[in-house]
C-alpha cells in the first residue's frame, strides 16, 4: 500500500514530467486509499505545478512543457476533485473566462482556467471568441469577483477595453484580469484593467504564485 | 537634394543604397480606417474582394503618406483554401478580423495537404483574389512600393490545427510535425512566388508563433530556422523576416536566417529590446519595427505629442526605417498618425546604421 506521501510525490513528478497515466493512477489508488482528495490536489498536483513554473521562470521550460504537464494535472484533477468535500473544497470564489471576440486562441486562457480550477475556484468558461456583452452577462449572472479576458491579437484586444467598461459601471468592484501577447503594462493600465499577464507563460507564473499563497493557507488552517 | 517616389525609396532602401529621407513604411497588415471610411466600404467586405482590397490598401497609404500598399490584410486565407470555413463578423459593429471558428482537423493525424494542393494553391479560392488585387493596386498606385507576406509554416500550422494540439506535438509527434512543417513550407514558398510574379515588391515572412515565449530557443533552432531559411532562401528579394513576441534571446538566430537566407532586413514587435538586438546584429544589420501600433496611433489618451515622442524614441533605437511592430490597427486617430509620419521623415536626416542618405 503506497503512503500518502508516495502518492503525492508520485502526481507532484508525474506533472513535472508531464506523465499523464501516473497522475491517473496516483490519483485513483489516493481516492481507493481514501487520502484526503484536497491534501492530494495542494501537496501533489499544485506541488508539481509550482516546480513547472519555476522551470519556467528558469527559462527551461516552455509553452510546449507547460501544456503537457497542464494534461497531466487536469488528468488527476478530474479523478480528485469530486472527492474533495464541499466543507473542504467549496469554492473559495468565482471567475468569468474567456478569449474575447473575434480571437480562437485560447492556450493562455486554458492555462489561467486551469490555475483557477486547481485552486478551487469556480470557474465560468465562456469559451474563444466571446462576444463583448456576453461577459457582462456572465458576471451579472454569477456575480463572479473576476472577470480574466484574454486577446492573443492586436487586432482583438480593443474589445476588452469596451467590456470593461461596461462591467465596471454596473459594477465597480469586479477585479478584471487581462492577458495575451499584445497586451502591456500600459496597455492594462489605459483599459482600466485590474491585473494584467502579458503571455500565456506569465499568466502560468502568476497563477502558480497565486497557487503557492493558496497553499500556505492551507497549511495555516 | 533628390526626391524620390516612395517605390524607389524602398528599392533604394532593400538595396543598401543611400535614401532621401528616413524610410516610412510597413510589411504587415495596414488597412486604415479612415480611408475605408472616405471609399465607403464597410470593414468586412474588403477582405474578400480583390478590388476592394487593392483600393482600400491603396487608399490607406496614399492618405498617411506611407511608402508601401501591403496585401493582404487576415490570416486566414490559405486555411480557408485548404477547406476551412471562415467567420467575417459581417453583423459585428466593431473592427473584427476574419477568424476560423471551427477547423476541419482535429487532429495532426487527420492532415492531409497533397502535392496537388501545395502545387495549386494559388489557384484555389480564395487564393486566387491576391495575385488579382496586387495587380489592381499595382496598376492604381505605381508610384508606391507594394508589399506581400505570408505566414512562416508553424503559425500556418496553427491556422489549420489547434495550436495547443501543434505545440504538444513537438514533444509527442515530432516526426509527424516535421513532415507537416516541411509540407506547409512548400506551400508557403509556392504562395510568396506567386505574389512576387503578381507584383509585389517586397515580401515578408511573419512567424508569430515561435517567439521565446512560446517556444524554446533550442527548438527554434532545430525545427524552426532551417525552414524559415529554406522560404527566404526560395523567394526573390527584397525579403524580410518578422517574428513578433519576445525575440530578444533568438534575435542573433533571426538574423543567421536572415544572413543564410539573403533576405535583406529584420523586423521585431514592441517586446524586443532593440538597442541590444543593434548591439548583438551589427550596423551591417537593417533592423525594422519595434513601435506600438496602438499606444502611439490609436489610444485615446495619446496626444499628438506622445505619438511624436514616440516615434522619435522609436528612431532613437536605431531602427532603418518606421515600421510598425505588428499589423496597424485601423482604427487610428488621424492626427496622431500623420504627426507620426512627419516626425519619422523630418525627426534624423542623416543615415541610419545601415542605410545612407543622399
Amino acid at each position: 500500500m503506497a503512503s500518502k506521501k508516495e502518492l503525492q510525490e508520485a502526481l507532484k513528478d508525474g506533472v513535472i514530467n508531464y506523465k499523464e497515466d501516473q497522475v491517473k493512477e496516483a490519483s485513483q489508488t489516493a481516492v481507493d486509499e481514501g487520502y484526503p482528495a484536497l491534501e492530494m490536489i495542494m501537496d501533489g498536483l499544485a506541488a508539481g505545478m509550482e516546480v513547472v513554473g519555476d522551470l519556467y521562470e528558469r527559462h527551461e521550460y516552455f509553452v510546449p512543457e507547460v501544456l503537457m504537464c497542464a494534461d497531466a494535472l487536469y488528468g488527476g484533477l478530474a479523478i480528485l476533485r469530486p472527492h474533495v468535500p464541499k466543507k473542504d473544497g467549496g469554492a473559495i470564489a468565482q471567475v468569468v473566462i474567456g478569449s474575447i471576440q473575434g480571437d480562437v486562441h485560447d492556450i493562455g486562457k486554458n492555462l489561467v482556467k486551469m490555475m483557477f480550477d486547481v485552486a478551487g475556484w469556480q470557474v465560468y468558461d465562456l469559451g474563444r471568441d466571446v462576444p463583448l456583452e456576453k461577459f457582462v452577462e456572465e458576471q451579472l449572472r454569477t456575480d463572479a469577483e473576476v472577470v480574466a479576458m484574454s486577446a492573443m491579437m492586436t487586432t482583438t484586444m480593443l474589445g476588452m477595453r469596451k467590456v470593461i467598461k461596461m462591467i465596471k459601471e454596473k459594477n465597480p468592484n469586479v477585479a478584471i484580469m487581462l492577458g495575451g501577447a499584445p497586451v502591456t503594462q500600459d496597455v492594462a493600465k489605459l483599459f482600466g484593467a485590474d491585473g494584467y499577464a502579458e503571455s500565456a507563460g506569465n499568466a502560468v507564473a502568476e497563477g502558480i504564485k497565486m497557487i503557492s499563497r493558496l497553499r500556505e493557507y492551507e497549511k495555516k488552517k | 537634394m533628390t526626391k524620390l517616389t516612395p517605390i524607389e525609396r524602398v528599392k533604394r532602401f532593400f538595396n543598401r543604397e543611400p535614401v532621401d529621407k528616413m524610410p516610412f513604411f510597413t510589411g504587415m497588415g495596414m488597412v486604415l480606417f479612415p480611408a475605408i471610411s472616405k471609399l465607403g466600404y464597410k470593414f468586412p467586405t474588403i477582405h474578400r474582394n480583390a478590388e476592394r482590397l487593392a483600393y482600400s490598401g491603396v487608399e490607406s497609404a496614399r492618405m498617411f503618406n506611407l511608402d508601401s500598399v501591403v496585401i493582404p490584410y487576415d490570416m486566414c486565407w490559405e486555411s480557408e483554401a485548404l477547406g476551412n470555413k471562415i467567420s467575417l463578423y459581417e453583423d459585428s459593429a466593431d473592427i473584427l478580423y476574419p477568424t476560423i471558428p471551427t477547423k476541419k482537423w482535429q487532429e495532426l493525424s487527420q492532415v492531409d495537404i497533397t502535392q496537388h494542393d501545395i502545387d495549386h494553391i494559388m489557384d484555389k479560392y480564395p487564393m486566387n483574389l491576391i495575385p488579382k488585387a496586387i495587380k489592381i493596386a499595382k496598376k492604381e498606385a505605381p508610384e508606391l512600393a507594394l508589399g506581400a507576406w505570408q505566414l512562416g509554416p508553424f503559425t500556418q500550422c496553427g491556422q489549420t490545427i489547434e495550436l495547443d494540439k501543434v505545440l504538444k506535438a513537438v514533444f509527442k509527434e515530432r516526426k509527424r510535425v516535421e513532415d507537416i512543417l516541411d509540407k506547409f513550407s512548400d506551400m508557403i514558398i509556392n504562395i510568396g512566388k506567386a505574389l512576387i510574379d503578381a507584383g509585389a515588391d517586397f515580401i515578408t515572412l511573419r512567424e508569430p508563433g515561435v517567439a521565446a515565449d512560446l517556444l524554446s530557443p533550442k527548438t527554434f533552432k532545430d525545427l524552426i530556422q532551417p525552414r524559415l531559411t529554406r522560404i527566404l532562401k526560395a523567394w526573390r528579394s527584397p525579403k524580410v523576416l518578422h517574428i513578433c513576441g519576445s525575440t530578444d534571446p533568438i534575435a542573433e538566430m533571426m538574423w543567421e536566417v536572415v544572413k543564410d537566407s539573403g533576405a535583406q532586413a529584420i523586423s521585431f514587435d514592441i517586446k524586443n529590446n532593440l538597442l541590444e538586438s543593434r548591439k548583438k546584429l551589427g550596423n551591417d544589420a537593417i533592423i525594422l519595427g519595434n513601435y506600438d501600433v496602438f499606444k502611439l496611433p490609436c489610444a485615446e489618451e495619446t496626444t499628438v505629442e506622445q505619438a511624436i515622442e514616440g516615434i522619435k524614441k522609436n528612431v532613437d533605437s536605431s531602427v532603418d526605417a518606421v515600421w510598425p511592430g505588428c499589423d496597424l490597427w485601423p482604427a487610428i486617430k488621424s492626427e496622431n498618425f500623420k504627426a507620426m509620419e512627419k516626425t519619422a521623415r523630418e525627426y534624423k536626416t542623416g543615415p541610419t546604421p545601415a542605410v545612407g542618405r543622399l
